[in-house]
């Protein structure tokens, strides 16, 4: 019941409410934007958040995060171009919607959906986030290897189109960790002798370059694709929304809504894996499947509702475990580090209002985004089509410089920035994973604590990880995702060759 | 292990064991603790392992197709010498004067060929950005090595 307080404190607050106010528009207007995603600006506004207090600087990453994965909606329906990964599964049915001249209706479902999906997911991490603490109090260096572990197998396997490629990027992400001073012996690793490389690899710099630097690389082999926007309808029958058509829509959203709530609480799953799940199971389960995919209500509802469902779930494993569960979880440790909350377990004893306030912040951002969006999507549209990207790429290219520079006042910051934006680029080309790369840098100090602390407490080495059965359980599902992974992916491409022969 | 095609499995595999040999070696230069036990050098080295049995496996996966566009190649390294080149001219000639040479640039390599508006940006994207960072934010901003016109200006 800690979060009836939390909302009145946060009611109360003006400044508090206009920055989340700030952030549901600035989460929209990006997540609408093609190519450009709630993750890459959040970890150019990061340092920005440095000079916030705590909770405003949460809670504005928080709610752009928020924000951004509906804003993908706007692009989807709009542009036939996903916002972000997580709105492909919208474009399926939002696209034709809007070809019919009924673009404004298909974002007021996507928009009431988004809400009922985020609110779902909110909820679920208010309810079940003390007590999956309470829980994690419990694990032992062990388990919480084993967690790791697990986490780590996930992330690199499941998402992506190569299980090979994705858990190398993890392992990258690993190597790339343990470079500078072991925090144990102190003993220098992977610096060669360079001085800069004994602080280690910064986050914040990683960030920019993965994610913005990366992008601005990819936007350039897009110069001259300008979005053609389709009408978004002043045609008041078609484009008004009413509870008879809406209606059909409700068990899709339920069930989505707890698929994508599902999928959030995994690591590393995320947003665009719920929404196709959600999209393929309404499919399955729809009265009318023969108008998914061309222009069904349904079929924008379902997706919307999980990729914003996925927005609370994926804070549990953050807040409870200090494991990041999506790339926007990852870009916050940064935030609760620079202002010296300790993530994890003990959390909930140490900051539990701070905690609370973030989460009233969350739902208010909710209602926020869905009634700007409500009546404001096709204005963020029409804005869209107008930014120039040939001047709005440069100037995120000029600005990912000085945001990486102010991080830590340092130059050697923006050569990483720099090299990990090219290597952004060239993950994403040659089939790799930068997520699976991110978060398991931010995992490895983690995993590898934990690790050396129960070979400490081992009397007979690694047996520990087997000999305890939650350690062994999580190895196990470690194990279980990686086999079943690597088994459908051959399925789908022995049918892919059976139906090109 | 994929799903469909995916750029030349043989390259990739060679550079993931490659690396991983590289930084296994590397990895068993790290020094042992005082126990004689691996500690820091044991997840470096699970790491590097790790990388060449993945490049292993890539190896036996069959070739496909790259999906790069050698057209976009030449603007794309144009984009990262002009990244590596800025950052060096920030510490030899200090944030504004490098901003004023690298913003025009980026815009060109974008495609903006009107004078007017590159003029504007090498004036404006140095001002804007010092004005915002450096003295709204208070952060203390990179200077030149050789010179910096906030020395002329009256510093920082």
């Amino acid at each position: 019941m800690d979060i009836f307080p939390a909302l009145i404190s946060v009611l109360t607050d003006p400044v508090l409410l206009g920055w989340v106010l700030l952030a549901a528009v600035v989460g929209m207007v990006v997540g609408a934007i093609p190519g450009l995603t709630a993750s890459a600006a959040i970890a150019m506004l990061l340092p920005l958040t440095f000079y916030m207090e705590p909770l405003p600087a949460l809670a504005f990453l928080y709610v752009i995060g928020k924000s951004g994965r509906y804003g993908g909606s706007i692009a989807a329906i709009l542009f036939n171009t996903p916002g972000t990964a997580a709105s492909a599964a919208t474009q399926i049915d939002g696209y034709p919607l809007a070809r019919q001249g009924k673009a404004s209706k298909a974002m007021k479902v996507a928009t009431i959906s988004s809400i009922i999906g985020d609110f779902t997911g909110e909820i679920l991490l208010i309810v079940g986030v003390a007590w999956i603490a309470a829980l994690a109090l419990k694990l032992g260096p062990p388990e919480l290897f084993a967690v790791y572990f697990a986490a780590f197998i996930v992330i690199g396997s499941v998402i992506g189109k190569s299980v090979t490629r994705g858990l190398a990027s993890a392992a990258f992400g690993i190597l790339v960790a343990m470079i500078g001073l072991d925090p144990i012996s102190s003993t220098e690793r992977f610096t060669f002798g360079s001085f800069d490389l004994t602080n280690g690899i910064g986050l914040v710099p990683l960030m920019i370059g993965i994610f913005v630097l990366g992008e601005v690389f990819t936007q350039i082999e897009e110069r001259g694709n300008a979005p053609l926007m389709a009408d978004s309808g002043d045609d008041a029958a078609r484009n008004g929304l009413t509870w008879a058509e809406y209606k059909p829509c409700l068990p899709h959203v339920v069930r989505s809504s707890f698929i994508g709530a599902f999928i959030g609480m995994l690591p590393g799953l995320g947003s665009a894996i719920a929404a196709f799940v959600a999209y393929g199971e309404g499919k399955r389960r729809a009265s009318n499947p023969d108008a998914w995919g061309r222009g069904a209500l349904e079929g924008v509802a379902a997706p919307e509702a999980a990729n914003n469902a996925v927005s609370g779930p994926s804070m549990a494993p953050l807040l409870t475990l200090g494991i990041p569960g999506s790339t926007i979880g990852a870009i916050l440790i940064g935030v609760f580090l620079i202002h010296g909350i300790q993530i994890g377990p003990t959390l909930f004893l140490t900051s539990r209002d701070l905690i609370y306030a973030l989460f009233a912040c969350g739902l208010i951002g909710i209602v926020m985004y869905g009634v700007i969006g409500y009546f404001g999507a096709a204005f963020v549209g029409r804005f869209i089509i107008r930014l120039p990207t040939h001047v709005l790429y440069p100037i995120i290219f000029l600005t990912s410089f000085v945001v990486a520079y102010t991080s830590r006042g340092n130059l050697f910051d923006v050569y990483v920035m720099v090299a990990a934006g090219f290597a952004g680029w060239a993950m994403r080309k040659l089939d790799f994973n930068p997520a699976a790369f991110v978060i398991s840098f931010v995992l490895a100090g983690g995993a590898e604590e934990a690790f050396r602390q129960a070979l400490l407490l081992s009397d007979n080495g690694l047996m520990i990880f087997v000999t305890r059965p939650v350690a062994l359980l999580f190895l196990l599902i470690g194990a279980a995702a990686l086999f079943m992974r690597v088994r459908s992916l051959n399925r789908q491409a022995r049918d892919n060759a059976l139906g090109s022969a | 292990m994929t799903l469909g095609s995916s750029p030349a499995p043989r390259v990739v595999g060679m550079a993931l064991i490659l690396i991983g040999i590289g930084a296994m070696a590397t990895s068993m230069g790290i020094p042992l603790d005082q126990q004689g036990r691996w500690g820091a050098r044991f997840f470096p080295l699970a790491g590097s392992i790790t990388l060449v049995v993945l490049g292993a496996a890539e190896l036996r996966k069959t070739a496909s197709a790259s999906q790069m566009d050698p057209r976009h190649l030449p603007a794309i390294a144009a984009l990262l010498a002009l990244a590596v080149v800025y950052v060096w001219l920030i510490s030899a000639v200090g944030y504004l004067i490098s901003t004023a040479l690298a913003a025009p640039v980026a815009l060109w390599i974008f495609g903006l060929r009107t004078p007017l508006g590159l003029g504007a940006a090498t004036l404006l994207c140095p001002a804007a950005y010092h004005l915002v960072f450096f003295k709204l934010l208070g952060v203390f901003p990179p200077l030149g090595r050789y010179f910096d016109l906030l020395d002329v200006l009256g510093g920082y």
